[in-house]
């Protein structure tokens, strides 16, 4: 696989291509399917003029494979190669993209799918995904600079203005009355938290960030998914043929959008009645923790903008920030690609349960991403989160308190992040260390 | 609803051109702000008690609409108003854009940059002076407009 710069058609026929950086010269990169328990071996080539990396989100893998420049190997100097070897064991909907010059590699289009698949598969028509990308294009289609802007790294991020599915602006998708889809949905944008409503539907979660949890619907048949978060859906086609039914993405206030519709083809239903069956899928190998003996650390997120009391301004005095940060962990920050040379803010005990809560006080949304494991999602604001939730990257509202809890099973230093790209290279961001 | 929001911040610029202000009347501006901010509506009250009528617009690009309209991005303020003819960034007093839009230099607008502590809009205690720049297309740098 090789990282290079390109041109891909993100706004469609007859208008100009949009000069990207890209994995094999397409957005989003390819597809990668493998086998679940089986190994994979992955070249990456830097064809790029600056450093690379290649992080598998949500992959619990060798910490040395985990693509963090300066923490797990070092960067893929232009003309450079690595090699990525990790064998899956978990099944699911997962990705990967840089974690080096993070807010430019993936603003200008360098992530793709990475889909492991089940042993058997569930029974459905159709397997599709959907990598949903944003971009800030100027009028002649190109990427807009001013990335790492510090306003909207003290706000919510650099969203951007064009929406993209599987790499371009969508009119459609084609779809069959009656049929029953697994659709894998990807956020992969630098700061966009989408909030989906596929109006006329009745979409069911099956798993989250690739982790299988109890097949249910969503609240208010909405989709929350933040930048880096994945929720595989199961969708019965039914609608009527010939119709189009909008998919409508309404998390920013007044700026509420359609993303795509789906398309009903003018054929009859391919079956009279879809299976009410609710499916759910194996679940993956992963070690519960012990609650009862679990040792608890809160993570308190800071800073941003209106942070504190009433407003902050930038620079953010008197939470210990360092390298220019506006954000923090608990009073610690690294920035940019990270400082290998900071200390974790936890060293936690190898195969030891641990529960956390992520505190937000701050007025901004998070994802917060925990690299190499998994973790249970137990609780919001004190209330249990139903359906079995697992995750690698949890979203915590503004002054909401998120309780997870994981074993540490996964020897090294582990990224953990918000993965609002901007926030994550100005302060919010940590170290974790397994011993 | 939007179709799709490609170049919507082009879009925002030409929609904010210049506004006939009238003397006697609520002089229009049209503010863009960060959905998810609040103090931006705060500062919108300040101005409508000021003689002016603030039209509100979330906006993801308030960066890109500020740079657009000639405000570096050190010079920035949280949010980019648009009132006949000029650019007003950040939490502006109005009397200093009273001041503006009566004596019309030839720039393209004012900026108070960040979000100082007492300003019109934000909470707590003025600490320093505010200072005002006034912001051009051509590229030449900032030059202080006004101080208070």
């Amino acid at each position: 696989m090789t990282a290079t710069p390109g041109l891909w058609p993100l706004v469609g026929e007859g208008e100009a291509e949009t000069a990207v950086w890209c994995y094999d010269n397409r957005v989003p990169g390819p597809e990668i399917r493998v086998r679940q328990g089986e190994p994979v071996r992955i070249v990456v080539e830097n064809k790029l003029d600056e450093a690379t990396t290649v992080h598998w989100h949500g992959i619990r893998l060798p910490n040395a494979m985990d693509g963090v420049p300066g923490l797990t190997q070092p960067p893929i100097k232009p003309g450079e190669k690595f090699v990525y070897a990790f064998t899956p064991p978990d099944a699911g909907t997962f990705w990967y993209h840089p974690h080096a010059d993070s807010l430019r590699q993936l603003g200008r289009g360098l992530a793709g799918a990475l889909i492991v698949e089940e042993p058997e598969t569930i029974p459905v028509d159709r397997d599709i995904l959907w990598m949903i990308a944003d971009w800030r294009l100027k009028p002649d289609a190109q990427i807009a600079g001013g990335f790492g802007n510090a306003m909207e790294a003290a706000m919510s991020g650099r969203v951007g203005n064009t929406v993209t599915l599987n790499g371009a602006v969508s009119n459609g998708v084609a779809v069959h009355a009656g049929e029953r889809i697994r659709l894998r949905l990807v956020n992969s944008a630098l700061a966009r938290i989408m909030a989906l409503r596929f109006e006329g539907h009745r979409p069911a979660v099956i798993a989250i960030d690739g982790q299988p949890c109890e097949t249910h619907e969503p609240v208010g048949g909405r989709i929350l998914l933040g930048p880096a978060m994945r929720v595989d859906i199961l969708i019965d086609m039914r609608g009527e043929p010939g119709r189009r039914y909008r998919v409508v993405d309404d998390f920013y206030d007044g700026l509420a959008y359609w993303l795509t519709e789906l398309a009903y083809d003018s054929n009859p239903p391919l079956r009279k009645h879809s299976s009410d069956a609710p499916l759910s899928l194996p679940r993956n190998p992963l070690p519960e923790p012990n609650l009862d003996t679990a040792e608890h650390h809160v993570l308190k997120l800071q800073g941003g903008m209106m942070g504190g009391n009433g407003m902050m301004g930038m620079g953010m005095m008197g939470v210990g920030m360092s390298h220019g940060a506006i954000w923090a962990i608990n009073g610690m920050s690294m920035t940019g690609d990270g400082q290998a040379d900071m200390p974790p803010l936890l060293t936690l005990q190898r195969g030891r349960s641990y529960r956390l809560t992520i505190r937000n006080d701050t007025a901004w949304w998070h994802p917060m991403h925990l690299h190499g494991h998994s973790f249970r999602v137990l609780r919001r604001n004190g209330k249990a989160v139903p359906h079995h939730q697992w995750a690698d990257t949890v979203l915590v509202s503004p002054h909401e308190a998120v309780d997870i809890a994981f074993v540490a099973d996964n020897p090294g230093d582990w990224m953990f992040h918000c993965h609002i790209t901007d926030h994550q290279a100005s302060g919010l961001m940590v170290v974790l260390r397994v011993t | 609803m939007k179709r799709r929001i490609f170049c919507l911040g082009a879009a925002a610029i030409v929609l904010a051109g210049p506004m006939p202000a009238v003397a006697g009347e609520l002089i229009h501006a049209t503010l863009y702000k960060n959905p998810q901010c609040t103090c931006c509506e705060g500062y919108a009250a300040y101005l409508r008690k000021n003689g002016f009528s603030v039209d509100v617009k979330p906006s993801n690009e308030v960066a890109e609409i500020s740079r657009e309209a000639g405000v570096p991005e050190k010079f920035q303020g949280c949010h980019t108003m648009f009132v006949d003819g000029y650019v007003v960034d950040g939490h502006v007093p109005a009397d200093i854009v009273h001041k503006l839009l009566s004596e019309r230099p030839p720039i393209a607008g004012i900026t108070l940059p960040g979000m100082p502590l007492g300003a019109p809009g934000m909470t707590g205690t003025k600490a320093s002076t505010f200072t005002i720049y006034a912001v051009t297309k051509d590229g030449t740098p900032p030059k202080v407009y006004a101080t208070e």
